[in-house]
């Protein structure tokens, strides 16, 4: 039997690594071979309803690239990495996303249940990476390749106490009731909200972190309701329709009300909801914050009609319609490849810094819509600014970009409605308050 | 007080939802001495087939049959075409558990794109809300007791009293010297995956409803929780695997009311790891139906 000698296996070893994940441009140009984007999020697990939403923004950012000529060519693709939204299954998916994919150009995910273990590892191989964590941690950090598009948690928190004290059709709650998962990311409400709350003249009837995934919230639903609350605030991902239901059924076939994360603006979510408590209580108890997108406009169009067109690889790519972070993560990776085009370089330490220069623009930048537009405006030499479906992006120096929130339901199919809009000055309050 | 006169009604939900499937596990391995981690994902598959039965407008408890016809089904075949060729192959015990971690995977993958990963609930499964000196239940909730009572006197008797009852404990007791007495012990042990598979269907749908709302990830819990009642009990053991679901049920649901409810897993499952230290064996080893005399 021929059993290859020690040289030959290496040099056949290096060959196939050689092989591996496409190639790297040498001395800057955009180099050959297609491009990944990964999407680092759970996709099984509690949080499961997460990952999909992001995959669901690369299959639609992907087309919107590849059709208008690629990133000088090069194609991009979309490929899933599951962290089970646990930190402990998140560094071996990083560590496997970043050692064996020399082509990616981007990171998109990155939930608050593993950005603070996964950040650092994709910062460390300089991959520009867009993370749809609310952790305060990352409110001043110095990872120079982390974005984020979406505000704190802490200001999701106020926003949700402003729709409890200044929301419409109703008086302001007094007593509210926290019911957050003992996760990570849902656990970041909790302070926020209280201080926000109680300094506002309100007081927290009780403070209950749940176990996300037990099998029942009897007791906890039970204890919940003996303090009477006027409201509950809650985020839950993925244990909310147990918790609910349960609410409805020991509150004697009554819902609560309760206010949502922007979280909750989620078809998973929705779903979940609409199937244990109904579509009636739904829409009349429920309330919930976001992220004031306008759902309108070329950037939109675009993003819309990639995303239906995403059904053929994920079928339930079109539900994510409506998802602030889908939107997100569609511009995140639009701007990226905008940015390898601006710099024609695929080495991300080159084009890394400019993905800021073209969301924030210059007062003589040229606002772009989409990628095809974008190109146009950069072969002609024009600087550019480009507003994507989710709206303006306005980075600060530690690259988090800020918006405002608005008050919103859900219609019976589940599309987000605008109820309401927290005033400047009731917005001041609540920060002041929440501290 | 109320609270916790409440917690113990919840309690009793729970145990006798564990105690299903606590003791249909403990008697798939006493017997077939087969640890089945599988176990968990025949469960929720199982839940899932009385969720489209019930979606097409069917009552949830002929759905709950159907899950239970599912289990026994899909658990036999499991045994015929998957683990009983590799243990004639004489693979190792450890090397069935691997064997049954595979599958468990598989059946979890493969379900996956199917069911989605999003939540889903049965339709008109709460039923009407009865109080009784502070413990609050649903119709539905004593329903769910009502069946684990009635199938826990049904092991009782099939194991005490039915020739096939005396042919399994003989099985498990030494399947070598049983089958020299003339038991076809191959037919008992399909008999076996038949009925356990059955348990374990039912268990599904049973904790689906307990759940009210539940997704393709339940699964690895529900193995869990049924995992630690049969080891609780003593493995093996049917009637240590009803002490354990007691045990477990009550205290979770206790200790919610009493501490942090995020911890009330933690309690009972701190309380599974010092019956482990003090009597490794379980509390009933050696003393249940399927224990080898002496």
């Amino acid at each position: 039997m021929f059993k290859p000698s020690p040289l030959v296996s290496a040099v056949g070893a290096i060959l196939v690594l050689a092989a591996c994940g496409g190639s790297t441009p040498t001395g800057g140009g955009l180099g050959t071979g297609d491009l990944l984007v990964g999407v680092i999020a759970p996709f099984t697990g509690a949080d499961a309803g997460l990952g999909p939403a992001y995959y669901a923004a690369c299959l639609a950012a992907a087309p919107s690239i590849n059709s208008n000529g690629g990133v000088g060519g090069r194609n991009v693709k979309c490929e899933q990495f599951d962290t089970r939204g646990e930190p402990a299954d998140a560094v071996p998916a990083a560590n496997k996303m970043v050692a064996s994919n020399s082509n990616l150009m981007a990171v998109v995910g990155c939930t608050s249940d593993e950005a603070a273990t996964v950040a650092p590892i994709i910062d460390r191989a300089h991959i520009p990476m867009f993370c749809m964590t609310g952790q305060s941690e990352f409110n001043k950090t110095t990872l120079k390749y982390f974005h984020r598009l979406v505000p704190a948690d802490v200001y999701d928190a106020f926003a949700m106490v402003g729709s409890a004290l200044f929301g419409p059709g109703h008086d302001p709650y007094k007593k509210a009731a926290l019911v957050f998962g003992d996760d990570i990311g849902s656990q970041a409400f909790v302070a926020p909200a209280t201080n926000a709350f109680t300094h506002l003249g309100g007081t927290i009837a009780i403070n209950q972190p749940i176990h996300l995934g037990a099998s029942s919230y009897r007791t906890e639903v039970a204890a919940m309701l003996k303090t009477k609350p006027d409201v509950i605030l809650t985020e839950a991902l993925g244990s909310a329709g147990t918790y609910l239901k349960e609410v409805k059924t020991q509150n004697g076939g009554k819902m609560i009300p309760f206010i949502g994360s922007s979280a909750t603006i989620d078809p998973t979510w929705f779903q979940q909801v609409r199937d244990a408590i109904g579509i009636d209580d739904l829409l009349k108890y429920y309330a919930g914050v976001d992220l004031g997108y306008t759902f309108s406009g070329p950037a939109y169009s675009e993003f819309l009609t990639n995303l239906n067109a995403a059904a053929s690889t994920f079928k339930d790519a079109p539900k994510y319609k409506q998802r602030g972070s889908t939107l997100h993560l569609y511009d995140g990776i639009i701007m990226t490849a905008l940015a390898m085009v601006a710099t024609n370089s695929a080495d991300p330490k080159v084009y890394n810094s400019k993905i800021i220069d073209i969301a924030n623009g210059t007062s003589s930048a040229t606002v772009v819509n989409t990628y095809k537009d974008g190109v146009a405006a950069l072969k002609a030499g024009k600087s550019i600014r480009f507003v994507g479906a989710g709206g303006e992006n306005n980075f600060d120096q530690y690259n988090n970009s800020q918006s405002g929130y608005i008050l919103v339901g859900y219609d019976k199919d589940g599309n987000e409605v605008t109820v309401g809009h927290l005033t400047p000055d009731q917005t001041s309050k609540l920060i002041a308050a929440g501290g | 007080m109320d609270l916790y006169v409440a917690a113990f009604g919840f309690g009793l939900v729970g145990m006798s939802v564990i105690a299903i499937a606590a003791v249909g596990f403990t008697m798939q391995f006493g017997i077939t001495n087969m640890i089945n981690l599988a176990y968990g994902e025949v469960m929720i598959s199982s839940a899932y087939v009385a969720y489209y039965v019930n979606k097409a407008g069917v009552t949830i408890w002929v759905g709950m049959i159907a899950g239970a016809l599912f289990g026994a089904v899909f658990s036999f075949l499991l045994n015929r075409f998957v683990y009983a060729p590799f243990q004639r192959k004489g693979t190792s015990h450890i090397g069935m558990v691997i064997v049954s971690l595979a599958v468990s995977l598989m059946i979890a993958n493969l379900l996956l794109p199917i069911v989605g990963y999003y939540s889903v609930s049965y339709q008109d499964t709460t039923g009407g809300l009865l109080r009784a000196g502070g413990i609050v239940l649903t119709t539905n909730q004593i329903a769910i007791i009502g069946v684990a009572v009635v199938l826990m006197l049904l092991i009782h008797g099939l194991l005490r009293y039915t020739r096939l009852g005396k042919a399994m404990r003989a099985t498990a007791a030494n399947p070598t010297l049983a089958r020299n007495c003339g038991i076809p012990t191959q037919r008992v042990i399909d008999a076996v995956w038949l009925i356990t598979g059955a348990l374990c269907g039912l268990a599904g749908v049973v904790a689906a409803m307990n759940s009210d709302s539940f997704a393709i990830s339940n699964g690895a819990g529900f193995l869990i929780t049924a995992l630690a009642a049969a080891v609780l009990g003593g493995a093996g053991q049917p009637y240590g695997a009803m002490i354990g679901a007691v045990i477990i049920g009550l205290v979770t649901e206790l200790s919610a009311a009493a501490w942090a409810p995020e911890y009330k897993e933690v309690v009972a499952f701190g309380i599974l790891v010092l019956v482990m230290v003090l009597r490794p064996q379980g509390l009933l080893a050696k003393r249940g139906a399927l224990a080898a005399a002496g």
